[in-house]
C-alpha cells in the first residue's frame, strides 16, 4: 500500500505541472470568490464561507476525481497493470494505495486554500478533527468514484478529461460549490440533495464557517459515507473486471 | 525439471487454442516457444504467467502447483515496455521488488543486482524516458528479475528493436543463463531461438509439433546440406533435382534442394548445369527448414527478418555464388 503511494507521488512529483495547477486554480478561485462576496467589506467572514466550497469543489474534485482516473489510464496505457495484476498485492491493497496517495495532495491543497484564506482573515470555527473526517470521507468518495470511473469507462488520457467537465462541472455547480444552495429553487434543492458535493460542501460550511458540531452534520456524514462505501464497492469490482480484461487482452 | 507443462487445454470462442499441450523447462536452461500466428504461443505465455486459467491441464514449478504464492517464484517479461517512463530506473525496480514482496535492505541489493544484471548501473538514475529503446528493454528484463524469481518468461523479448538492440538483449539473456537463470522465451525469430535455446518447442495448432535441441531438431531433415537456388525455370530446376533423387522445398523466390551429402557450390553448380541459376548459397541444414518443415506451410516467406542482415547471427558457413 504505502509502495503503491509513494510510487504515485513521486510521478505526480515528477510532473510538478499538475501540481502547480492543483494548487493554483482553488487559490485563484477562493481569491475571486472571497474577494467577489466580500462586496468591498469584512474578507474574514467572505472566506470563511468560501473556503470549505473552494476546498471541496476546486481543489479535491479535480485532484481526487481525475488524479485516479489518470492514474489507472496511465497504468493501462503504460501496461504497467498488467505488472500489477501479476504480482501477489491484493487489488483493495492497490485501491488504498491510491487513496493514501490522494490523502496526501488533499492535504496540501488544504492547506494551500486554508493559508490563504486565513490570510484574508478567516478562521476555522469548528472541530478540526471534525473537519477532518468531512474532508477525509469527501476524500475516499472522489478517489472510489475516480477508481471506478478509471476501471470502468477511461480507456485513454483523451477519455478523461471530457466526461470530467461535462459532467462534474454540473455537479460542483448544483453542489453549492461556488455560491450558497439556498438560492437554488425547490426543484433544483431536491435534485442537489442526491449530489455527493452537495453534502461534502454543507457539511464542511457547517463546521469550518459555523462551528456546527458532529450531531449537526450527521445526516451529512451519513450520505457521504454510505456513497464512499457504495463507490469504493462498484470500484473495486470495476477493477477487478479491469484486471480480467488486461489479461484476456 | 523445473517446470513442468502437462495436458494444457485452453478454448477461446469454441476454438481450441490449446490442445493438450506438454512440455518441460530444466533447470538453467533457455527453452524456446517457436510458432506461426495463432499457434498458441500467446496464450501459453498468458497461462503461464498468471493472466489466463486453462481450461484443463496442470502447470508444475519445483514440482508444486503454480498458482498463488508460487507464482512469486516467477518473473514475468511483458511483451510491451512495462515501466513508469517519469520515474528513474532504480525507482520502478525498487516499486517492483516491493510488489512481489521483498523488503528492507533486501530491496536495495536486489536493485542494484538487477541492475547490474542488465548493464545499467550508469544509469540507475535516469528517468526512463530518457533511456533508448534498447536500455528501456533491458530494464523492462530487469523488473522481471528483481525480485529474484527461480524462472523468468519472456514474451517476444526482441520485438520492433533494431539489430544492435537485439543483439544486446541476446547477450543479456546469454549471460542471465550463465549465471544459472532458467529462461522460457517465445519468439518469431528462427535466429533468436537458434541463436540463444538450448531447447526449442515448435507450437502448431496449439499442440507442440516438434521438440528438442537444435541438433536434435536439425536431425528431422535428411540433409547433410541445403542448396538455396534461385533459377529462371524454377519447374525444370525442381524436375532436375527430382531427377538427381534430391528432396526439394520451395522457399519464396527460391528452391531449398536437400543434398544428403557435403558438396562444393562448384559441385552444385555442375549438376545444375544448362539451367538459368541466378543465385546459389550452399549451408547447413538451418531452424528455419525445419521450421518450415514442421509447421507445413513451406511456401510461406520466411519469417526470419534478421536472415538476410546478418549472416552472422547465422550458425555455419553461408555462401553465395553468382554465375
Amino acid at each position: 500500500m504505502l509502495n503503491v503511494a509513494g510510487r504515485i507521488l513521486l510521478e505526480l512529483g515528477s510532473n510538478r505541472r499538475s501540481l502547480v495547477f492543483w494548487a493554483l486554480f482553488p487559490a485563484l478561485m477562493l481569491l475571486l470568490f472571497g474577494l467577489i462576496y466580500a462586496e468591498g467589506g469584512s474578507t474574514g467572514h467572505s472566506f470563511d464561507r468560501t473556503a470549505p466550497g473552494i476546498l471541496i469543489g476546486a481543489a479535491l474534485f479535480f485532484s481526487c476525481l481525475g488524479g485516479p482516473i489518470t492514474v489507472l489510464v496511465g497504468e493501462r496505457e503504460r501496461h504497467t497493470l498488467k505488472r500489477v495484476l501479476l504480482s501477489p498485492l491484493p487489488p483493495t491493497r492497490y485501491f488504498l494505495g491510491v487513496f493514501l496517495a490522494f490523502c496526501v495532495v488533499a492535504a496540501g491543497q488544504t492547506v494551500v486554500v486554508y493559508g490563504i484564506a486565513f490570510a484574508f482573515g478567516a478562521a476555522f470555527h469548528g472541530s478540526l478533527p471534525l473537519g477532518v473526517a468531512i474532508v477525509g470521507l469527501s476524500v475516499l468518495a472522489y478517489v472510489t468514484l475516480g477508481f471506478h470511473f478509471g476501471a470502468r469507462f477511461a480507456r485513454t488520457t483523451e477519455e478523461v478529461n471530457g466526461p470530467l467537465a461535462a459532467l462534474g462541472v454540473p455537479l460542483l455547480v448544483l453542489g453549492g460549490t461556488f455560491f450558497d444552495p439556498s438560492i437554488l429553487p425547490p426543484y433544483l434543492m431536491a435534485a442537489a440533495q442526491l449530489d455527493p458535493i452537495f453534502h461534502m460542501n454543507e457539511a464542511l460550511k457547517a463546521v469550518s464557517a459555523e462551528g456546527a458540531g458532529w450531531r449537526a452534520v450527521a445526516d451529512h456524514l451519513l450520505v457521504l459515507g454510505g456513497f464512499a462505501l457504495f463507490a469504493a464497492l462498484v470500484g473495486l469490482r470495476a477493477y477487478g473486471r479491469l484486471l480480467r480484461e488486461e489479461g484476456g487482452s | 525439471m523445473l517446470l513442468e507443462v502437462t495436458g494444457l487445454r485452453m478454448q477461446r470462442g469454441g476454438q481450441e487454442v490449446l490442445g493438450s499441450l506438454d512440455f518441460a523447462v530444466d533447470r538453467g536452461e533457455i527453452y524456446g516457444l517457436l510458432g506461426p500466428n495463432g499457434a498458441g504461443k500467446t496464450t501459453c505465455f498468458d497461462i503461464l504467467a498468471g493472466f489466463l486459467a486453462a481450461d484443463a491441464g496442470e502447470v508444475r514449478l519445483e514440482g508444486c502447483p503454480l498458482g498463488g504464492e508460487a507464482r512469486r517464484a516467477v518473473g514475468i517479461v511483458p511483451q510491451e515496455i512495462a515501466l513508469y517512463p517519469k520515474l528513474t530506473c532504480r525507482q520502478n525496480l525498487r516499486f517492483f521488488a516491493r510488489l512481489y514482496g521483498v523488503r528492507g535492505d533486501a530491496v536495495e541489493a536486489r536493485v542494484s543486482g538487477s541492475l547490474r544484471d542488465v548493464g545499467l548501473e550508469a544509469s540507475a538514475d535516469r528517468p526512463v524516458a530518457q533511456l533508448s529503446g534498447g536500455m528501456q528493454r533491458r530494464l523492462n528484463v530487469a523488473a522481471g528479475l528483481v525480485h529474484d524469481p527461480v524462472l523468468l518468461i519472456l514474451d517476444e523479448p526482441t520485438v520492433g528493436l533494431d539489430l544492435a538492440s537485439r543483439l544486446q538483449i541476446w547477450n543479456l539473456l546469454r549471460t542471465l543463463r550463465d549465471r544459472g537463470r532458467t529462461l522460457l522465451l517465445t519468439t518469431h525469430y528462427l535466429e533468436e531461438a537458434e541463436t540463444l535455446c538450448s531447447r526449442i518447442g515448435i507450437l502448431v495448432d496449439g499442440r507442440l509439433a516438434a521438440e528438442g535441441s537444435l541438433e536434435e531438431l536439425r536431425g528431422r531433415i535428411p540433409a547433410a546440406e541445403v542448396a538455396g537456388i534461385e533459377c529462371e525455370e524454377p519447374t525444370v530446376l525442381r524436375e532436375r533435382a527430382e531427377a538427381l533423387g534430391f528432396a526439394w522445398r520451395s522457399a519464396g523466390d527460391r528452391t531449398a534442394v536437400w543434398l544428403p551429402e557435403r558438396e562444393t557450390l562448384e559441385g552444385v553448380a555442375a549438376r545444375f548445369e544448362g539451367l538459368a541459376i541466378r543465385g546459389l548459397t550452399l549451408q547447413p541444414v538451418r531452424l528455419e527448414d525445419v521450421y518450415r518443415e514442421v509447421i507445413g506451410h513451406p511456401q510461406t516467406p520466411s519469417e526470419s527478418s534478421l536472415a538476410h542482415h546478418a549472416g552472422a547471427a547465422v550458425p555455419g558457413p553461408q555462401v553465395d555464388w553468382t554465375p
